[in-house]
């Protein structure tokens, strides 16, 4: 294959943007130009960004050869990028509704290598849609067919079949407020109410009002609330508008945007497992979400990972139990973590409330006794968050998957497949060793790095990790000392 | 080598948190306070190397790697030959005064470094020639 030039519709777009990015140069040369009356000067900030439009447009070229994919670009400093059609692990798809208007679409190839410079970056800036579809068919079919051909023939026409797993419904949108994204909004608009009747209520005071200011910052309250609920789902239309998840042979496709268009595909020998967030709000409102572990995205790049976005959970779970291919992972029963596990988030929970608790009576003694009524309610949040972060804890070895629960305000079950599983990291404080108790993480190349279960007896997660990696932790463990010294 | 290590730790912060008393602290409360920050330092710089050598440990079998590491919270970590993807071998300044070297394992995981401190010179030379070779007979692309 020749070496080729991006679409020829980007000489449009490429100008706009260089403009856009001009724009306060180019107003100052507008009004300097209108103050002194020097006519060509002004027109030469329209050239040079048009200039440099074209010139990136001439200078950027790519080509898929000899099993390796190849960029060139730029004019003064020339860079070479050359990836192995191997190593791609994901195609990702996106357009602005620039880009939507002239029926083109970004192409970013992912190989999972940790830089995160912009110009070591596999971009095409753009390709047409259609084109962007079948590089992104090769890319990613070119090892899956050639494995599935050699098996069956009818392999390539069933994966050229999509298999819509989810697709958005304006149900989902009722889910927007109770997500995380929600909660930072209400807390904002909380945030800004309370300045704002910290502003009003000394002008009331100031007009002697002071009767109405309590009925006035409740609807204020609630005002802010109503807003900052709209805020989160208009922001939740605008990123997951038009969401849709399939199956299309070996990659999931997670297709959203209401203006911009992102279209996300994951290989499936990639995907290292699944994580199902399950934040305290959500769980109240029936929801949950759903994000994919994948080797190849970087950390900062996370977004990109989301499988489902905060939707109900008889859509979400369905959903989770077809990628992994077996309800246990995602349904399944969890081993408890037992009784000292528990005590210990009760006492990690009160103590931490404990200087709180001691400041109110400080502050009840000197000032008012009306603080103590506070002190029932602060205990009370506490033992309601150790009780429910002990329910959460749980850990699984399920079908082939590791199964990690934990979390209460941000609980989330992950799931990674025993394939996927790199090392083991078992951690304990003294408190911890004293219990019999240890923090076991199962470390993997994708996502966080790791997926990791706090409190778990010492025994249990010796067999976890026996039961995903046979035979490594246990080589190491001394059958005459099971529980190392103390120290 | 940790001994070295924390004393001189050890010696700035007494100097610093003792300078922070003489400036702010009240005049009768002053010398007690410099006394106790001293006293809790000392304490800090006898137990922790110690605490620290007994927790240390590292194992190599034939298919995997093993180290424990830490002193108040320990670490364990564990890893498979066949995931090893580069093995660094470090000396710091202080290391070199004594002929010690480090020696860290890295694995495709952001979670999963392993690293052993305090290995004689030799010693981790050798380790680091019994790791590679172990790593380049295992098939696989150690993600």
């Amino acid at each position: 294959m020749t070496w080729q030039r991006l679409d020829r519709r980007m000489l449009l777009v490429h100008p706009i943007k260089e403009i856009g990015r001009f724009l306060p140069v180019l107003i100052g040369v507008l009004v300097a130009g209108g103050a002194s009356g020097a006519g060509p000067w002004s027109l030469l900030g329209v050239i040079v960004p048009v200039a440099l439009g074209v010139v990136r447009y001439l200078t950027t070229t790519w080509r898929i050869a000899e099993g390796r994919v190849e960029l060139r670009r730029g004019l003064l400093q020339r860079h070479t990028l050359s990836t192995s059609v191997d190593r791609v692990r994901t195609v990702d798809l996106t357009a602005s509704p620039v880009h939507r208007l002239l029926g083109l679409a970004t192409v970013v190839i992912g190989t999972g290598s940790v830089a995160s410079d912009a110009n070591e970056r596999l971009e095409l800036d753009a390709l047409p849609s259609e084109q962007a579809a079948a590089l992104r068919t090769d890319l990613l079919w070119s090892r899956a067919v050639a494995a599935a051909a050699a098996v069956d023939e009818d392999a390539p026409a069933d994966s050229a079949a999509e298999e819509v797993l989810a697709r958005f419904s304006a149900r989902w949108l009722w889910y927007a407020p109770f997500s995380s994204a929600g909660l930072v909004a209400a807390g904002a608009a909380v945030g800004g109410a309370l300045q704002l009747t910290e502003i009003v209520d000394i002008r009331l005071t100031e007009d002697a009002l002071a009767a109405v200011a309590g009925a006035f910052v409740g609807l204020l309250l609630g005002a802010a609330l109503l807003l900052a609920a709209l805020l989160a789902v208009a922001g939740y239309l605008v990123t997951n508008g038009g969401f849709v998840l399939a199956r299309q042979g070996a990659a999931w496709h997670v297709r959203r945007g209401l203006l911009t268009r992102r279209e996300t595909s994951i290989d499936t020998a990639r995907l290292a497992g699944i994580s199902l967030g399950e934040p305290a709000a959500l769980r109240i409102a029936r929801g949950r979400r759903l994000a994919a572990i994948v080797t190849g995205l970087p950390g900062a790049s996370a977004r990109s990972a989301v499988l489902l976005p905060p939707a109900p959970t008889s859509t979400v779970v369905p959903a989770a139990v077809t990628i992994l291919g077996s309800a246990g992972p995602v349904t399944g029963p969890l081993l408890r973590h037992g009784r000292t596990a528990t005590v210990r988030r009760y006492s990690r929970a009160i103590l931490a409330v404990l200087p709180v608790v001691l400041g109110l009576a400080a502050a009840a003694l000197s000032a008012s006794y009306w603080l103590l009524a506070a002190v029932p309610i602060v205990l009370g949040l506490a033992v309601l968050l150790a009780h429910d972060r002990a329910r959460s804890l749980g850990h699984a070895f399920s079908e082939g998957h590791v199964v990690m629960r934990s979390g209460s305000v941000v609980r989330s079950r992950d799931a990674l497949a025993a394939g996927h599983v790199i090392g083991w990291n078992l951690h304990d404080t003294w408190f911890q060793r004293r219990s019999g108790l240890v923090t076991v993480a199962a470390t993997t190349a994708g996502g966080s790095g790791r997926v990791q279960v706090y409190d778990v007896t010492t025994a249990a997660a010796l067999a976890l990790a026996e039961a995903a990696t046979p035979g490594l932790v246990g080589q190491f463990t001394d059958p005459d000392d099971p529980a190392p010294s103390p120290f | 080598m940790w001994h070295v290590e924390i004393g001189l730790q050890g010696i700035v912060t007494t100097a610093v948190l003792g300078l922070a008393a003489v400036m702010w602290a009240p005049e009768a409360a002053r010398w007690w306070l410099v006394g106790a920050v001293a006293c809790g330092s000392t304490a800090v710089v006898v137990v922790v190397p110690r605490w620290r050598y007994l927790v240390h440990r590292w194992e190599v079998s034939p298919t995997a790697v093993y180290t424990q590491r830490g002193w108040w919270a320990r670490e364990r970590r564990i890893a498979p030959m066949s995931r090893v993807q580069t093995v660094d071998y470090a000396q710091g300044p202080l290391a070199r005064l004594f002929g010690l070297a480090s020696v860290t394992v890295t694995t495709a995981s952001a979670a999963g470094a392993l690293r052993i401190d305090g290995l004689d010179r030799d010693v981790a030379l050798a380790l680091v020639d019994e790791l590679t070779l172990k790593a380049d007979l295992v098939e696989g692309d150690a993600t």
